[in-house]
């Protein structure tokens, strides 16, 4: 279980974390949301000891998580943003070195690096350098590399910027696989429908606070489940309603062309978003 | 052991650009060899220059190949691949990692000391190489290499190490016992440079070539050296709060 207890980060005067207070129970697929400059991979990075807190502290089966705490430190594994590889290692360098570093028998980190290249369709490549990969397959690599070391916490931030439609699928797919497995997962995205597609429960950030925190299914039915998109003065515009009737009336009493569907996460995002941009 | 981890690490990186660590390591100290021992023939001290500049040489490429290895690429690494991340995520003690980049730094400076002292031997120079010179450049290594990487975790950008190396690790290489004796040097600046670590490691290697054995001394001043640069190394990475 990851406990944060009023997380604070604070660079001179300014706050990217400011009291965040989050439970993530073991098994969990917990989703951070948030725009830009949210604060989001400053949570990730005081998770993985990157970044020390400014104030407050995070404890894993409540034991308190330091960068000296080497046996906290085994449970988890990082999928950072950036790519966080030596560029002129080749892929099986890459995780032969990560083995090393999580301390793994010779035999387990060969076997293990076997099965998930081959599972993410790198096993040709194990020779190339990271230099000469695409940007999906470095994004793989990423992932490989992290479920090597059989975690019982994945951090992901963004674990599928740059993947094309297919391969984010298949992250997908792998991903749900690992949590019914009970792995814990804390995971950043901008993309809304792999949040409502993965996570169980979904927070979003605002300037550094977590502003709310619930079911995707719970955040959608409090906006309305359904939406009738339109356009007003040539900009595209939503209205929720709670019921599928209201939102039928609701369409057709509508002069101009304009469509019903169901709310997305998307849409709870944007909403929120807005709201916090008009804060701002 | 995470010591193992990173003396692996280095060894993949030796492996594959043997070549060019092997022709960098060579080139500059073969320059200083053949022009100012070979090239201008002088005499030091009643004995050819050569005697005096040999051990200079071995001891400021031992300073420069140990350098090296560790501030570039851990700077490289920490600033622009973020591959350091992977090392401060894993569960790998993080003074393990720093002994284990100071151990792979010497374990090169002495790489490259040895390709000189082999490059020499058939110049017919009577010196003296033994288990207290690789000793004492490994010393002299280990202080630059953790010299290394102090620099590479305070650089804020790619030009940082560099500059570095042109302010500090040049002068030395010049003004250290190297060349020539310290003592010619004015007074109040000869007190400066006499405790620099390359001054002493030229000073004992030199010692010890030439059959006049060496002060202890000089050991103790590149242990302390190597001490407070180590503090600094681990008080980077267990108490800064932004890496």
């Amino acid at each position: 279980m990851i406990e944060i207890k009023n997380l604070t980060k604070k660079y001179h005067d300014f706050t990217a974390v400011d009291g965040l207070n989050l439970t993530i129970e073991t098994g969990g697929f917990f989703g951070l949301l948030g725009p830009n400059g949210a604060g989001k991979s400053t949570t990730i990075g005081m998770l993985s000891t990157l970044l020390l807190p400014t104030e407050g502290e995070i404890l894993i089966d409540g034991e308190r998580l330091d960068r000296k705490n080497t046996a906290l430190k085994r449970k988890f594994s990082v999928v950072t943003q950036e790519y966080s590889m030596r560029q002129d290692m080749t892929i099986e360098e890459i995780m032969e070195y990560q083995g090393r570093l999580y301390f793994m028998p010779k035999k387990e980190r060969r076997e293990r690096t076997r099965e998930l290249l081959e599972f993410c369709d790198l096993t040709d490549y194990r020779k190339r350098t990271v230099r000469r990969l695409s940007g999906g397959m470095k994004r793989k690599l990423m992932v490989c590399r992290a479920l090597l070391t059989n975690p019982e916490i994945l951090l992901l931030d963004e674990p599928t910027a740059g993947m094309d439609a297919l391969a984010r699928r298949q992250m997908w797919n792998l991903l749900k696989k690992l949590n019914r497995n009970r792995l814990t997962i804390l995971l950043t995205t901008h993309y809304m429908e792999e949040a409502e597609s993965l996570c169980d429960r979904v927070g979003l950030m605002d300037r550094g606070r977590l502003e709310e925190v619930d079911t995707p299914g719970a955040m959608i039915g409090r906006l309305g489940r359904y939406a009738v998109d339109q356009e007003t003065d040539g900009d595209m515009c939503s209205r929720f309603f709670k019921t599928q009737d209201e939102a039928v009336r609701y369409l057709t009493g509508l002069k101009k062309d304009a469509s019903l569907r169901n709310t997305t996460l998307e849409d709870v995002f944007l909403e929120k978003a807005g709201k916090y941009l008009e804060k701002r | 052991m995470g010591i193992v981890t990173v003396l692996w690490e280095k060894w993949v990186e030796f492996r594959r650009d043997f070549y060019k660590i092997t022709l960098a390591a060579m080139i500059a100290p073969l320059m200083y060899i053949l022009v100012f021992g070979m090239g201008i023939q002088t005499i030091s001290h009643g004995q050819p220059y050569l005697h005096f500049l040999i051990p200079g040489v071995v001891a400021l490429t031992t300073m420069n190949a140990s350098f090296n290895a560790i501030a570039q690429n851990l700077n490289v690494q920490r600033l622009y691949e973020k591959a350091f991340d992977q090392v401060m995520i894993s569960p790998t003690p993080l003074w393990q990692f720093v002994a284990g980049q100071i151990i792979g730094g010497s374990l090169r400076g002495i790489y490259a000391g040895c390709v000189i002292i082999l490059l020499v031997s058939p110049i017919g120079i009577r010196l003296c190489f033994n288990g207290w010179s690789f000793l004492i450049m490994f010393l002299n290594g280990a202080v630059f290499s953790t010299l290394g990487v102090v620099v590479s975790f305070y650089a804020r950008n790619h030009t940082d190490v560099p500059r570095f190396s042109n302010y500090v690790i040049m002068p030395m290489a010049y003004l250290c016992n190297t060349f020539f004796t310290s003592d010619s040097i004015p007074h109040g600046l000869r007190e400066v440079i006499q405790y620099l670590p390359l001054s002493q490691a030229s000073s004992m290697i030199r010692g010890i070539a030439n059959g006049e054995g060496f002060s202890y001394a000089g050991i103790g001043v590149l242990a302390v050296y190597l001490a407070v640069l180590a503090g600094a190394a681990f008080w980077y990475l267990y108490r800064k709060k932004n890496l």
